[in-house]
């Protein structure tokens, strides 16, 4: 490849962008690291490990069953003859749409002593007090990993999918000539060969669990996430939050890495995909097993859920709660656009950067700023305490020095530093979209208008941007509705009296008054599938 | 094989590029070392070589995508690029027909072809488009969008937007790589009279000879970085200057000679040659083509067989052999051929045994030296 321009500014503002967007969680890296031993050995002396323990054995549980969930619904639907199974096909996403936190309270809600499936045994078995029946609790750790799988699987479950359906169709052919049935070739050939892609989402199962924070502190569980949010908020200690921060970033840096070497390993991928593959008969009763299988994911996930929070705002929504909801989602709405827009801006020019920038090191500014999205809510938001808290200091003394008045904490303490945190934590997601619109503009395209006498401003703005229209579009759609579904980050990063709809959402669950924020709760809901819709339209391209 | 035999221009045109020690260095890699090129105004030349030897890397030094290392390039006596000055490529006046095309796709037709010449005026532009439909037959066309169009109408859209910015020099990168074989000959020949129409002076890349000859003007063979031999197509196929070149273009096979002053000898006999000197006898390879060569299939006593039938293939001039030297312990084994092609009606079959004798001709050998 030929790279075509070598303009310094863009190099250098490519970098520093770069550069921003990482200095945060080297900040903060430095200061847990360095933070002092004594403190960190009392951490280790007494809650660290419990915390440490929690985390990975939460990490562990939801894997495990979100993998059950995930490679089984994925296999029914691209293997066997259920019936439905056009509409379970996008079905099984839509659990992806609901926060595991509204999930999770709605379930202790309709499960636990005083809910309505207790009370109805109850009456119906003429039980008194819970001495006289056993019934599971579900705010416990496996609950509360039961919760994120259920939410979670449809990573899984979507990639698994895209990996069978990608696989060479002569290869399972060619192991039908060996002598193999239908079901014997999936176990022999389509799971082993999907194995990548069922490793990747796994891992995105796994990173998304370690940055959870609000289902497990409402389930009481304590992780390093909470234990973040407790030391920063409860005893003021940056330092020791700062070091909890750090060893959860050390963790997810761990899988980050595996993951990797995971991708580096084979793809499968071929030109003729199986679409029309022989499907594996089964009997009426496994087709009974298996479609309950995957209906149950779908209710429980999903539709159950929603049903409950619609109930609840019929019965529950007035005029008081929509005028909160209404500056809730003012606010959620700005922070939202303006973080959408400014990582699409970024990823827009670090990727035109990496494709038309003759530096050798062309792709690097981007895959730095890509860096942000493996790093937990609650670890972003102490990177940004710890960075920008010390530089609204100087600042400060920096004005008083000239004479002038203290603006006080400009950066810190405003929605300046929300929409950083945003910005680092979904550039990654900003920076895919753009980049894989980028990558199906032909090479051809940026020579043409050089040789029709055409500078590079002329070609971006009436070649490259607009044929990248679409990419940003949905670029920018994916990057509002997370940034609009973000939670840990704002609750740690807030400027008093400022709620967004999440954070709104997630105050009312701890003071176990969901039902005045139902409406708002559907609202994200609804929200969330938009992504889906997109990723499944693309999907449905490939 | 069909040769276009085009006579030359008989008053030479002036030189509209010159392309002197030219080295482009690619990944640490020499890409093109010290190669010289020029060429005269309404000329079109057909470069050709195996995939990989430069050609597609010269076209590029020239559009000014890539930059040289060393040596000058000079089109109309400006100098685009020596050294350390490069003129950008959008102020080269080079215009380019890509591979793919590389048509906006978000654009139609019309605007596509307007694109490299916005600073016109806008009645200019709608004059200067209407007659660039008109020429390439796109009329119906305007306000379509690329992807509704064939693969030889998007060719057109091409070729338009390339000349409507009146570029001083056109390069084509393989530009009937991605046409049906059938249609190819009928519009290489549209677009060459096209060019001539416009004067127009063009390079184009291919890896196909055939191409070159109903195409081009003149003739450049490209191998690792090299140019190995410029000329008209009629001269490069009768005197091609290297092995690498006669082999290459396939011109022929290759007869191993043990060559001296007195004579050349080979396994189908002695040959009579005058040009080379020395009393010491050299292996040397003679380029012979199968109309040079009598097949005799009755072999006796008197008509001693020289050689045997490899292979047989049926194609519309009659049947194609290949022949092999006859396994003998007598013969020398350096001189032992195995692929010599040759066409006849007569049936042969496998392993047969043949005379095969060499027609009085000019002897063209060569030394088979790697470059």
């Amino acid at each position: 490849m030929i790279a075509l321009y070598n303009s310094r500014s863009w190099k250098l503002s490519s970098y520093l962008i770069a550069l921003v967007l990482i200095v945060p969680v080297v900040v903060m890296l430095v200061g847990g690291v360095s933070t002092s031993t004594q403190l960190f050995v009392h951490l280790w002396q007494t809650v660290l490990p419990s915390y440490l323990e929690n985390t990975l054995l939460l990490a562990f549980w939801v894997v495990l069953l979100a993998l059950f969930f995930g490679v089984f619904s994925a296999a029914i639907i691209t293997q066997t003859n259920i019936v439905f199974k056009q509409q379970l096909r996008w079905l099984l996403l839509l659990p992806l749409a609901m926060p595991a936190y509204l999930v999770a309270y709605l379930y202790t809600d309709l499960f636990d002593y005083a809910g309505p499936v207790q009370r109805a045994l109850r009456a119906w078995f003429d039980w008194q007090s819970p001495d006289d029946y056993w019934f599971f609790d579900i705010r416990t750790l496996p609950g509360a990993a039961l919760m994120l799988a259920l939410v979670l699987f449809p990573y899984i479950y979507m990639l698994t999918r895209g990996a069978f359906e990608q696989q060479d169709q002569n290869l399972t052919r060619a192991s039908r000539l060996l002598g193999l049935t239908a079901k014997q070739s999936f176990f022999k050939i389509a799971l082993p060969l999907a194995r990548p892609a069922i490793a990747v989402s796994a891992s995105l199962v796994l990173m998304e669990t370690l940055a959870d924070f609000a289902t497990v502190q409402y389930f009481s569980v304590n992780t390093l996430t909470t234990a973040i949010y407790d030391t920063w908020l409860g005893y003021g200690d940056l330092g020791a939050a700062n070091a909890l921060a750090s060893v959860l970033m050390l963790l997810v840096l761990f899988v980050v890495l595996a993951e990797q070497r995971s991708r580096a390993g084979l793809r499968h991928q071929s030109a003729r995909p199986n679409l029309n593959r022989e499907l594996i008969k089964l009997s009426v009763i496994q087709q009974f097993m298996a479609s309950i299988f995957c209906w149950a994911l779908v209710i429980l996930g999903f539709l159950l859920p929603l049903t409950l929070l619609i109930i609840m705002a019929v019965q529950y929504s007035d005029v008081a709660q929509l005028s909160v909801l209404i500056s809730t989602g003012i606010n959620s709405l700005k922070i939202s656009v303006i973080a959408a827009t400014v990582a699409v801006l970024i990823a827009l020019s670090l990727g035109l950067y990496q494709r038309l920038h003759s530096d050798k090191y062309r792709h690097l500014p981007q895959q730095i700023s890509g860096f942000g999205y493996a790093i937990p809510g609650t670890v972003l938001a102490m990177a940004m305490l710890s960075t920008l808290g010390p530089l609204d200091h100087w600042l400060n003394g920096v004005v008083e020095f000239f004479g002038g008045v203290a603006p006080g904490l400009i950066l810190s303490g405003s929605l300046f530093a929300i929409i950083f945190a945003l910005v680092v934590r979904f550039s990654a997601i900003a920076n895919g979209t753009i980049m894989s619109g980028i990558k199906q503009i032909p090479q051809s395209l940026d020579y043409a208008p050089a040789s029709l006498g055409v500078n590079l401003k002329g070609s971006l703005v009436k070649v490259h941007l607009p044929i990248l229209r679409p990419a940003i579009i949905v670029a920018w759609l994916l990057v509002f509705v997370e940034a609009m579904k973000e939670l840990p980050a704002v609750l740690l990063l807030r400027p008093f009296n400022f709620e967004t709809l999440s954070s709104q959402i997630y105050q009312l669950i701890s003071d176990e008054m969901l039902e005045q924020g139902a409406l708002g709760a559907i609202l994200i809901v609804l929200f969330g599938l938009l992504p889906i819709i997109i990723l499944n339209k693309s999907k449905e391209k490939v | 094989m069909t040769v276009l035999l085009t006579t030359q221009p008989p008053i030479e045109s002036p030189v509209l590029l010159s392309i002197k020690q030219l080295c482009v260095t690619l990944q640490d890699k020499a890409v093109l070392s010290t190669l010289d090129l020029t060429l005269n105004e309404g000329d079109i030349l057909g470069l050709v070589g195996a995939s990989g030897c430069g050609k597609t890397t010269l076209l590029n030094a020239i559009a000014g995508f890539s930059k040289p290392s060393r040596g000058q390039i000079t089109i109309d006596s400006n100098v685009l690029s020596d050294g350390d000055h490069s003129v950008p490529a959008e102020k080269r006046q080079v215009g380019m027909i890509f591979q793919d095309y590389a048509l906006f796709p978000h654009l139609t037709v019309k605007e596509n072809i307007a694109f490299g010449i916005a600073k016109l005026s806008k009645a200019e532009q709608k004059q200067q488009i209407e007659q660039l439909l008109a020429i390439l037959k796109l009329n119906d066309y305007g306000d379509s969008y690329i992807h509704q169009l064939s693969g030889g109408q998007q060719q057109r859209v091409a070729i338009a937007r390339a000349l409507a910015p009146k570029p001083k020099l056109l390069l084509l990168d393989e530009p009937f790589s991605n046409i049906d074989a059938r249609l190819r000959n009928e519009l290489m020949v549209e677009i060459r009279l096209l060019l001539k129409q416009f004067k127009m002076t063009a390079i184009f890349v291919t890896h196909n000879k055939d191409e070159v000859f109903t195409f081009a003007d003149k003739m450049a063979v490209m191998a690792q970085g090299r140019l190995l031999q410029l000329d008209a197509p009629s001269i490069i196929c009768q005197q091609p200057n290297s092995y690498q070149v006669a082999d290459f273009l396939q011109l022929g096979s290759w007869l191993p000679c043990k060559v001296n002053s007195a004579g050349a000898h080979s396994l189908l006999g002695d040959l009579e040659t005058e040009s080379i000197k020395g009393e010491k006898s050299r292996l040397l390879y003679l380029l012979i083509k199968p109309q040079q060569l009598t097949l005799t299939a009755k072999v006796d006593d008197k008509n001693i067989a020289n050689a045997q039938v490899e292979y047989i293939s049926v194609t519309e001039q009659g049947y194609h052999y290949y022949l092999r030297s006859i396994n003998s312990p007598s013969a020398d084994s350096a001189l032992a051929f195995n692929k010599i092609s040759l066409y006849s009606n007569v049936v042969l079959t496998i392993n047969q045994q043949v005379l095969v004798l060499i027609k009085p001709h000019d002897l063209i050998f060569f030394e088979r030296n790697p470059l």
